[in-house]
């Protein structure tokens, strides 16, 4: 009698039954990044509900890992995650309180989108925080490239394959309808940047270089020293320097970042600050490729106007 | 004498092993005029085995320099500096790892100038069935909402007062088996009960405590129930409430039991639309204490609440205001006859992720002592090397 109780709790653990996957209704996919929730919207069409973790608006190095969010992996079927260790400060918690093993890293149900892109700024030597915040496995901002985002979509039709076989066909035309979409915005998105190729710009966090590569431009500068490390006055003076030096009259950042000094660089060097969200604000109708399309248009419109609105 | 104790030293130097063999096993540097952004894969096989082989490692350290108005103030946590001068908090040593698809192994190993401990080592498992979930190992219990967590992640320098008094200096934890459930309710509830093993001065100090009379039957057992529920108001504010329970015998004499009933409120603001680091936690838990001891049964209580805002991307500033209260006859803490408050401001400031530096005062009124008003300034550095996992919210 006196051991039975705590075998009891164990037992009536390990029997009871999974509740958690509704095994009728649509796949539950839950995307930590808009983009990644808007491909998935692509490709899984009506066979998928899906969800987004990070606002587009949101530093998705610093989301809170609110216990809510564990309660929606928990009914989760496949977990999109941009890799490199973007979500490490918050992913691996709500992973686990999910109590969930099929989104666990390494479960079918889990996706590392990293390993499908072509990545940048691979470390090639001993990297170290001195450095800052650097990413040992690559640039994690790759989804500005479509490219990325088609390569995504297709691993994605075929993950989706695996977890749910009967809607194989329709994930696959889906997904390739989808790439030729990107790879036509890609072309055409090259196309207009020839004129401005070379042009030097500057960004705030080194989270750009995807998109810095598919305009065809020059970064001459970044407003962080080195990542996640705010500027100094000291460093603030040697780019506005810089700007002048090498004619940089466009700097970029993402909303989370303060405009304060950026707006002072810019002021100074006769250029101005684009302010730009790393997604898609998918609430206000924004998908993946008209968000990038609206960027690059923003950035080209910005650059051919040269200089202070 | 620090590191006097063989077990110690040969712990130590295992410990230094693995760290400079992981260390060493690290990339060195290559061609630093390599190109930026060559696609090939920059570390060879047997770099990749060793990154992705190796548990999460991290090492966090907290000093702290403080200053009080008496020569031996009257801070109960088992980290807090405890006399004007330089302390070493503790020197954290955080692992954590997937150990096969089932489970998931997380390790705090605590140095400090009196030795090491193993504060934590616990196995979670990462998938049962029906949203259950079974930690086993030593653990803090989830009693309320600052018992589960270490130092590095609190918003002052020092334990709360009513988390030392009623637990001990090291927070309430030990060997045992905790099983969770997050229920199917359309919002976050979750259900847990922990059974361990209540002894220890420093770690169930209302429980067995320093008088452990053994274990005979379950009864003999400390257990902690909880309830803990999560509202998202909106993508910007949180809510969380909790209720928790731990019941279990106390050291005054066989068939003695000890109650502690908590409940905690949490509420952060954090606007995510409008771009800014702004950020507002606001936290208090209360706390209500029944001890049997020979003869009575001893009533008392205390909390916390405290404050903080996050009021640019790397500062923050904060206050807490503790109230406890104390009871003649209490065998545990004899001359804290009657009420104590606290109040401590704190300013923060976080020169990167991974590394702080906070200045706390303390203002102490403990009413019952000759001295009633006593002071306290400390200020705090930490930092944190390595791979640290991610938190709780």
């Amino acid at each position: 009698m006196r051991r039975t109780i705590p075998i009891l709790i164990l037992a009536t653990a390990l029997l009871a039954p999974g509740y958690a996957r509704a095994k009728k209704g649509p796949l539950q996919v839950v995307a930590t990044v808009p983009s990644l929730a808007s491909i998935a919207t692509e490709v899984g069409g009506e066979r998928v509900t899906v969800e987004s973790i990070a606002l587009a608006t949101q530093d998705p190095h610093f989301v809170d890992a609110r216990p809510h969010l564990a309660l929606s992996l928990s009914r989760a079927d496949l977990l999109m995650a941009v890799g490199l260790e973007l979500e490490v400060g918050w992913l691996p918690v709500l992973q686990t309180g999910s109590r969930n093993s099929r989104i666990q890293t390494g479960a079918p149900g889990y996706m590392d989108c990293s390993s499908h892109v072509q990545l940048r700024e691979l470390p090639t030597s001993r990297i170290d925080r001195s450095m800052g915040d650097v990413h040992a496995g690559g640039n994690p901002h790759y989804l500005v490239d479509p490219d990325a985002g088609a390569a995504i979509a297709l691993a994605l039709a075929q993950r989706l394959t695996e977890l749910d076989p009967d809607g194989a066909d329709g994930y696959e035309e889906r997904a390739e309808e989808f790439a030729k979409r990107a790879h036509d915005l890609r072309n055409r998105i090259v196309n207009d940047a020839a004129p401005a190729a070379g042009t030097p710009v500057v960004v705030y966090h080194e989270s750009w270089v995807y998109l810095v590569e598919l305009l065809g431009l020059q970064q001459v500068g970044t407003v962080e020293p080195k990542p996640g490390i705010p500027p100094s006055p000291a460093h603030v003076a040697r780019l506005i320097d810089t700007m002048q030096s090498r004619d940089a009259r466009l700097l970029l950042q993402e909303p989370f970042y303060p405009v304060r000094t950026t707006e002072l660089i810019a002021g100074k060097a006769d250029g101005q600050v684009l302010v730009v969200r790393f997604g898609p604000d998918l609430e206000a109708g924004e998908s993946y490729l008209s968000h990038i399309e609206d960027v690059t248009a923003a950035v080209l419109a910005a650059l051919a106007q040269g200089g202070a609105p | 004498m620090v590191w006097c104790h063989p077990a110690r030293g040969v712990c130590f130097l295992v410990f230094c092993g693995i760290y400079v063999l992981w260390t060493a096993a690290a990339p060195v540097a290559q061609a630093a005029d390599a190109p930026p952004g060559a696609a090939e894969p920059a570390t060879t096989g047997v770099q990749r085995f060793f990154q992705s082989m190796n548990p999460h490692i991290s090492f966090i350290a907290d000093v702290a320099f403080a200053w009080f108005s008496e020569d031996e103030p009257l801070m109960i946590g088992g980290h807090d500096p405890h006399a004007s001068g330089f302390t070493l908090q503790q020197l954290e040593l955080s692992v954590d790892a997937s150990v096969d698809p089932y489970f998931r192994f997380d390790g705090n190993i605590v140095f400090s100038q009196f030795g090491v401990e193993v504060e934590e080592v616990y196995a979670t498992t990462l998938g049962m069935p029906g949203g259950f979930q079974l930690r086993a190992g030593q653990f803090l219990t989830r009693f309320g909402r600052i018992n589960a967590t270490h130092l590095h992640t609190w918003d002052f320098v020092d334990q709360s007062l009513v988390i030392g008094k009623f637990f001990g200096g090291e927070g309430n934890r030990g060997l045992g088996l905790e099983v969770s459930w997050l229920t199917p309710l359309p919002w976050y509830v979750e259900l847990l009960g922990s059974g361990i093993n209540g002894r220890g001065e420093s770690t169930a100090r209302s429980f067995w405590g320093a008088n452990d009379l053994g274990f005979r039957d379950p009864r003999d057992l400390l257990y902690v129930v909880a309830l803990k529920q999560f509202w998202p108001l909106g993508s910007d504010v949180s809510l969380g409430w909790g209720l928790s329970w731990a019941l279990g015998p106390n050291g005054t004499g066989l068939g003695n039991r000890t109650d502690i009933y908590g409940t905690d409120l949490f509420i952060k603001i954090r606007p995510l639309r409008a771009g800014r680091y702004f950020e507002l936690r606001w936290q208090t838990e209360a706390l209500l204490r029944y001890r049997q001891v020979p003869g009575t049964l001893n009533r008392d209580w205390g909390g916390y609440t405290y404050v903080v805002v996050r009021f640019a991307k790397r500062w923050e500033a904060g206050a807490r205001y503790e109230r406890v209260s104390g009871i003649e006859g209490d065998d545990l803490d004899p001359e804290w006859t009657s009420l104590r408050q606290r109040i401590s401001p704190q300013l923060t400031f976080y020169p990167s992720h991974f590394s702080r530096v906070r200045l706390q005062l303390d203002v102490d009124n403990p009413s019952y002592h000759e001295q009633a008003w006593q002071y306290g300034g400390m200020l705090a550095f930490e930092f944190n090397v390595g791979a640290h996992g991610a938190h709780e919210f």
